[in-house]
């Protein structure tokens, strides 16, 4: 790269940190710790940790929809016990979608796996095996009943639009150990979208550069290729023509780093353009790796799936610091994602042979590894849904007043599981946690304190908890 | 404090509070206060959130004002004690209150240099006619630093031009710049005039606006519907800036248009998400919140565009950092409790035409009525079904009720309710037996699934609310039947049924005898005339008594009716707009604890903050607008502290990258301190004393020495002051995404300057929730200035959106100005950037026909505004010669040169 002068130089010429010399006053005025400064030209360069971490990259599995805790996760007893009975105390009990029927027991059976015994349902039997390895956190609530607001809150700590995502968060943090490819990757479900979008992982008022990029095995970068138009000489020679005028163009600016970062964004590109396809690339994976991820499936969208979660550890062994995946899309009734309103058995048998093995393979891989030693997986939904069948449906209503997500991997403790709901898994009872807890325990994972990691917006120093948080230290292996 | 004054004091509290605080006559009342009531967790023993009121009078004078200023704002808003500890009387509470002031004055607030009146300061004595050039340069030598030389002509006219338009100047403008004979300041004059008075000034200028108040044409959250009607608000802000429409009339118009024919600028007020009506719980709590919310935006976008405070803050509790009560925040949410969302009548020419024309659309109406009139005389049909009908019959004894739907007015089969009414007799109401709760059993050929329940024993479930109860809904369209089994036997004459999602057009009711088990036909539809409504084929209509041109006929008919009838109330409801809409009466406000709905605490009454303007309890507002007006009245004030300041600063901020104040919606303690504040001051007072005037301010700004400086580093002064905040040097920058994208498109002679209007698409769809295709190409239509394209919330533009181009999610008073791979990957790859870079080449071949050294240099002059040099000609030339001419026209539009201002 063509740099006129040293980051070292402009630290002895300003007499301060790189900081004051930033590429916008606002990124300037900010660094995502005292002992940290970002470098406009790689914003994305390592940085360190508040203090030392257990994990230094994070893969997270979000179940647009909001993933059944009663008929997966979390065992009840009496759930089976009194099925068909009405709840006891809400009998009458109107919620998201209206009036509530009788409690429903799972629509799967539970079993002990591995050696914790953990009981976890037939609809998830590969996770399930690896109860061994799983933290589970029983007793998450979220403040908002509505799909697109409580993702908003899972994955940006606010309920509204706008703030940043967790990812984006981690990314200004720490930025990431490659060079050659973006240091957030969210990776859509092959059905679509999730339901709140872009903004789970945007980067909201934190600069463009900490936003993920979103791409999968079946969606490339947009224009990350020449156009086919665009002979390669003919693309060759334009670059190295662009080279020559921007640097021509330095030569009169000398010393002015927004330049330095321009010409730097272009050699990032380019490194990301023959980077990124052999990332994507899963040819050289293993007959046995693609069969352990469900990625030979018959069935395209597991297949699809699986080989995302195999790209997600590919990203992973680069040095991506934050790879979210996706399992399920938008509103569609529960057609396509977890929202099991009206015939929750029939779609969510289709849901769970998607996202088991794929999840389970890359598991299972990431120990074969050892990566999991150092990588954090975060399995995480909206909200949870009802104990009842909603009246005239065969499915269950919201139920952001308790829900089950879990941790695998760096630091978190393995075979344990912490909080419960009551005794049909309507309410958060044992140890109830909020997603800032859940955030705070993640951020504390990746060595970041989350009142340290701030960013002045509109009026206040803002953070990924906004003004909450408690680090969950039970769960910390 | 001293003994005498303490002396005073005392005598003052004894008489002035009674029995309570009186009998410790050995200490000072307030002492008894704080032992009372505050102690026990700010004490000796436990000091909750590290304050201790034991030994307060240890403390240095301005500490202690500090401490008991925070008391008095915790125990006015009822913060403190807290609710389960031990409470005050209200004597007591108001006394020391009161105390508080008379003893250290009015709190605070009054300190921060934002709320005090703006006060035009002496400029320093200084070179040149300029007065901002005089604050500037009297700073810069303070740091022994000086102003740059000027920018040279061609830098001159690219940044300004660029600056206040968004477009770069033609090669003509340029030439004509340069050769201008006149000196170098009339000459710029007349360069600066022509912008000002150029539609394109308000474009540009009218987007920053744009961007403050997060303005979208869609609403957000989950569903993110269209707004269709929301375009006319862009407009009025483009014609409002181009007309120069004074700052204090134009922060009139947005508040209260309605009052000022300006209906389209009160799209200010809801230029920010908003649930819609569907997606909010059905309980009262869900419903009272969605109300707070809405009102929040409100008040977010009020506070902080308008007055550059965060008040939005102050929603739950005080403000933590500003002057803020939380009394505040209601008192504010007040002013507009009249407020909705929604589309409103845009009343002017176009609505008196439309309301002209709204007589002759009824004639037509009442005759195409009449003729169905003639028609259902004619062939004796009954009256058309209601959407609640009752069906009366002889009485039958029956024990079930059967109603076989063959087909209705459109889609699946849908009722809410059946009923079944029996015989009065001898004192016996006639009742509803087809109730759950009487016994009755429902069925259906079929329910729907879907999220809510759709399942038959909604028919008799007892309710019709359609906030609180559920339709049956069969599975798919065609005929489907349902039937009530009664709990007994029962003599019944009439039926009642409420439609659903669809209302039946031909059907037949039976009742089974409950003797005989032989189903009766009790009700049909053969001889009824259809609804109006009803969207059947007429071929597959059949009606006693009529022949199929005849059935044909009334179905022609029908469909002028429909047609007339749309008409007619299009016209009669006149142009609608997407703006804020006013009740009459008002709901009450409360300020809620913790900012719960549910927690309601005082009634509040409409008010601006009370740092900024005493409440005045004489003058209570009668009609709602007369809260509104109040509060424009209040921020058009000459001597209002921030009213001014916030818009000078935001109008300094975009022509130097960053305003005198580094967050211009926030200039509350939080916020940053100005870096020039006497020249902040001096510009307030002198744009509100000519008279608000943003073009004025502009003229000002631009001519000045300071603006027109060359933008090259020098060690010296980066080394003193790298972001250039000082200004010794034109801070380059980076061009925002619309001034590259409309910059693209005049380089390449495409550009389309089509005004107003609905805006043109990015996306496959205008609004929604998901699953936006990107369009990568376009036509002329696409081609018109980016503030003309259709604002979808929450969705990036494709290419440009990677610029920081915000997505309106949250208010954008400044953009960041990132740089990444992916905008690289965007302009050096797209189609959009490669077509472009075609049509550059083929306009710069048209410019001047032969000669490719000849087409290199045009190109340069036409995209950078400058010749290029000899090593750059030689260097395009090789890369226009071997590879052709447009792709020397994508590399300059991907130069750093072309998308800096410098």
């Amino acid at each position: 790269m063509n740099q006129p002068l040293s980051r070292r130089g402009f630290l002895a010429r300003g007499g301060t940190s790189l900081s004051s010399i930033a590429m916008t006053a606002m990124l300037a005025r900010e660094a995502p710790s005292a002992s940290s400064e970002i470098d406009p030209t790689r914003p994305c360069a390592p940085r360190p940790s508040h203090f030392v971490p257990q994990a230094t990259r994070v893969i997270e599995i979000f179940c647009s929809g909001a993933l059944s805790h009663v008929d997966t996760f979390d065992y009840k007893p009496e759930l089976v016990r009194r099925d068909g009975q009405p709840l006891p105390g809400n009998e009458q009990l109107v919620s998201f979608q209206g009036p509530n029927g009788n409690l429903t027991r799972p629509l799967w059976k539970f079993q002990p796996r591995g050696e914790s015994g953990k009981m976890t349902s037939d609809l998830l039997p590969h996770i399930g095996e690896l109860a061994d390895e799983i933290c589970f956190f029983h007793s998450l609530t979220n403040k908002s009943n509505t799909h697109g607001p409580a993702e908003n809150v899972m994955n940006t700590g606010f309920s509204f639009d706008g703030f940043p995502s967790m990812g984006a968060w981690i990314n200004f943090a720490l930025g990431s150990e490659s060079q050659d490819l973006p240091a957030f990757v969210a990776i859509e479900d092959p059905r679509g979208m999730p339901q709140s979008g872009p903004n789970n992982w945007a980067s909201g008022f934190l600069p463009a550069a900490f936003q993920g990029t979103a791409f999968s095995t079946t969606k490339p970068i947009r224009y990350l290729d020449r156009p086919e138009t665009i002979p390669v000489d003919a693309d060759r020679a334009a670059r190295e023509a662009l080279r020559f005028l921007q640097h021509e163009h330095q030569k009169r600016f000398h010393g002015d780093l927004n330049l330095a970062a321009r010409v730097a964004s272009y050699e990032l590109a380019g490194r990301m353009q023959l980077s990124v396809p052999g990332v994507v690339n899963l040819q050289q994976e293993p007959e046995h790796v693609l069969r352990s991820y469900g990625a030979d499936s018959e069935n395209k969208t597991k297949a699809e799936f699986g080989r995302n979660c195999i790209l997600a550890r590919r990203l992973i062994e680069e040095g991506v610091r934050f790879v979210q995946i996706f399992n399920g899309a938008y509103a569609s009734g529960g057609r396509i994602n977890w929202d099991g309103h009206s015939d929750l058995k029939k779609q969510y048998d289709i849901h769970g042979e998607i996202l088991d093995q794929p999840v389970a393979g890359l598991l299972r891989d990431l120990k074969q590894r050892g990566l999991l030693e150092s990588t954090l997986v975060v399995f995480a939904t909206e909200f949870g849904r009802m104990p009842m069948f909603q009246a005239g449906n065969f499915g269950r209503d919201h139920n952001p007043d308790g829900f089950t997500c879990w941790l695998a991997g760096a630091g978190a403790k393995k075979g344990f599981s912490y909080g419960a709901t009551d005794e049909f898994g309507f309410r958060a009872e044992q140890h109830r946690i909020t997603p800032h807890d859940f955030h705070a325990t993640i951020l504390y994972l990746l060595g970041l304190d989350h009142k340290e990691l701030t960013f002045y917006h509109n009026g206040i120093r803002r953070r990924l908890t906004d003004v909450h948080g408690r680090v969950i230290e039970e769960v910390l292996a | 404090m001293s003994t005498i004054f303490y002396h005073v004091l005392l005598a003052i509290c004894f008489l002035s509070v009674g029995v309570n605080l009186a009998v410790a006559a050995e200490d000072a009342p307030y002492r008894v206060f704080l032992m009372e009531y505050c102690v026990s967790c700010h004490g000796a023993k436990k000091q909750e959130a590290d304050l201790r009121f034991d030994g307060l009078s240890d403390l240095p004078r301005e500490e202690l004002r500090k401490q008991w200023h925070q008391i008095q704002q915790k125990l006015a808003a009822r913060d403190m004690p807290p609710e389960d500890a031990k409470q005050p009387d209200a004597e007591s509470r108001a006394w020391l209150l009161d105390w508080i002031t008379k003893t250290y004055g009015e709190a605070m607030e009054g300190a921060h240099w934002a709320f005090q009146p703006v006060i035009r300061p002496e400029v320093p004595d200084t070179v040149g006619p300029n007065a901002i050039d005089a604050f500037v340069l009297a700073k810069l030598k303070q740091h022994e630093l000086d102003v740059a030389p000027p920018a040279d002509r061609r830098t001159l006219i690219r940044r300004v031009t660029l600056d206040v338009i968004g477009l770069p100047p033609t090669p003509c403008e340029v030439q004509a710049f340069i050769e201008d004979s006149d000196n170098l300041d009339v000459a710029y004059a007349r360069v600066v005039d022509r912008l000002l008075r150029s539609p394109r000034y308000g474009e540009r200028w009218a987007q920053h606006w744009l961007d403050v108040i997060r303005w979208a044409e869609t609403v957000g959250f989950e569903t993110n519907f269209e707004r269709p009607n929301a375009w006319h608000y862009r407009d009025w802000v483009i014609d409002a800036l181009n007309d120069d429409k004074p700052y204090d009339r134009f922060i009139f118009e947005q508040i209260a248009g309605d009052t000022a024919e300006a209906d389209a600028a009160l799209g200010f007020l809801v230029a920010g998400p908003a649930n819609l009506p569907d997606q909010i719980g059905r309980d009262e709590e869900a419903m009272r919140h969605a109300r707070q919310d809405e009102l929040d935006e409100v008040i977010r976008t009020v506070s902080q565009s308008l007055f550059g405070l965060t008040i939005g803050c102050a929603r739950c509790h005080d403000h933590k950092f500003d002057p803020i009560q939380q009394h505040d925040y209601y008192a504010m949410q007040a002013i507009f409790a009249g407020l909705s969302y929604g589309d409103r009548r845009l009343r002017g020419k176009q609505d008196d035409e439309w309301s002209a024309r709204v007589p002759q659309v009824r004639d037509k109406l009442a005759a195409l009525e009449r003729e169905l009139d003639e028609m259902q005389k004619t062939y004796q049909l009954r009256p058309p079904l209601e959407t609640i009908q009752t069906e009366l019959f002889k009485s039958v004894h029956v024990d079930a009720v059967r109603m076989e739907i063959a087909a209705t007015d459109q889609g699946a089969a849908s009722l809410y309710e059946f009923e079944i009414w029996s015989v009065a007799d001898d004192g016996v109401l006639a009742e509803n037996v087809a109730l759950a709760s009487a016994g009755a059993t429902p069925a259906a050929a079929s329910f729907a699934l879907a999220n809510q329940t759709r399942h038959f024993d909604n028919l008799v479930d007892g309710s019709v609310d359609k906030r609180q109860a559920f339709p049956w809904v069969a599975a798919s369209a065609g005929p489907s039947w349902l039937q009530i089994d009664l709990a007994a036997p029962v003599t019944v004459d009439h039926i009642v049924w409420h439609s659903g999602s669809s209302t039946p057009a031909s059907y037949e009711i039976k009742g089974r005898d409950a003797e005989s088990g032989r189903w009766q036909s009790i009700a049909h539809t053969k001889d009824r005339l259809p609804r109006t409504g009803d969207m059947r084929a007429a071929t597959d209509v059949w009606i006693d008594g009529m022949s199929r041109p005849q059935v044909d006929a009334l179905f022609k008919l029908l469909l002028e009716i429909r047609a007339t009838q749309s008409e007619s109330s299009r016209l009669s409801a006149g142009p609608q707009t997407y703006a804020a809409s006013f009740t009459a009466t008002p709901d009450e406000t409360w300020l809620l604890r913790r900012g719960d709905p549910m927690q309601r605490a005082v009634e509040v009454a409409p008010a601006v903050p009370t740092v900024l303007q005493k409440p005045d309890a004489t003058s209570k507002p009668e009609r709602e607008v007369d809260r509104r007006l109040a509060l424009a009245r209040h921020l058009a004030r000459p001597d209002h502290p921030l009213t001014a300041r916030v818009i000078v600063n935001r109008i300094w901020q975009h022509h130097f990258g960053v305003g005198l104040v580094e967050t211009p919606s926030d200039f509350g303690r939080m916020g940053a301190r100005p870096s020039h504040p006497e020249l902040l001051d001096w510009l307030a007072a002198d744009f509100v004393a000519h008279g608000w005037s943003l073009k004025e301010l502009h003229r000002l700004i631009v001519r000045s020495r300071t603006y027109q400086q060359s933008s090259r580093p020098r060690d010296d002064a980066l080394a003193i002051d790298a972001e250039s905040r000082l200004l010794w040097r034109y801070p380059p920058r980076r061009l925002d995404a619309e001034a590259i994208r409309d910059s693209i498109l005049t380089v390449s002679g495409k550009l389309n300057l089509q005004t107003h209007g609905p805006g043109f698409d990015f996306f496959d769809q205008r609004g929604g929730l998901s699953d936006y295709t990107v369009k990568e190409t376009f036509d002329a239509s696409g081609w018109r200035r980016m503030i003309y394209a259709h604002k979808i919330r929450m969705e990036l533009v494709d290419i440009f959106g990677a610029f920081d181009c915000p997505d309106a999610g949250q208010m954008t008073p400044r953009r960041n100005l990132s740089v990444t791979p992916i905008q690289s990957l965007g302009l050096f790859n797209s189609p959009f950037t490669n077509r472009q870079a075609r049509f550059f080449a083929e306009r710069i071949r048209k410019d001047v026909p032969n000669g490719t050294k000849q087409h290199v240099e045009r190109a340069f002059e036409v995209a950078l505004a400058r010749p290029p040099s000899a090593t750059e000609r030689e260097r395009m030339l090789e890369l226009a010669t071997t590879h052709g001419l447009q792709q020397v026209c994508r590399v300059l539009f991907n130069s750093s040169e072309f998308v800096f201002l410098h």
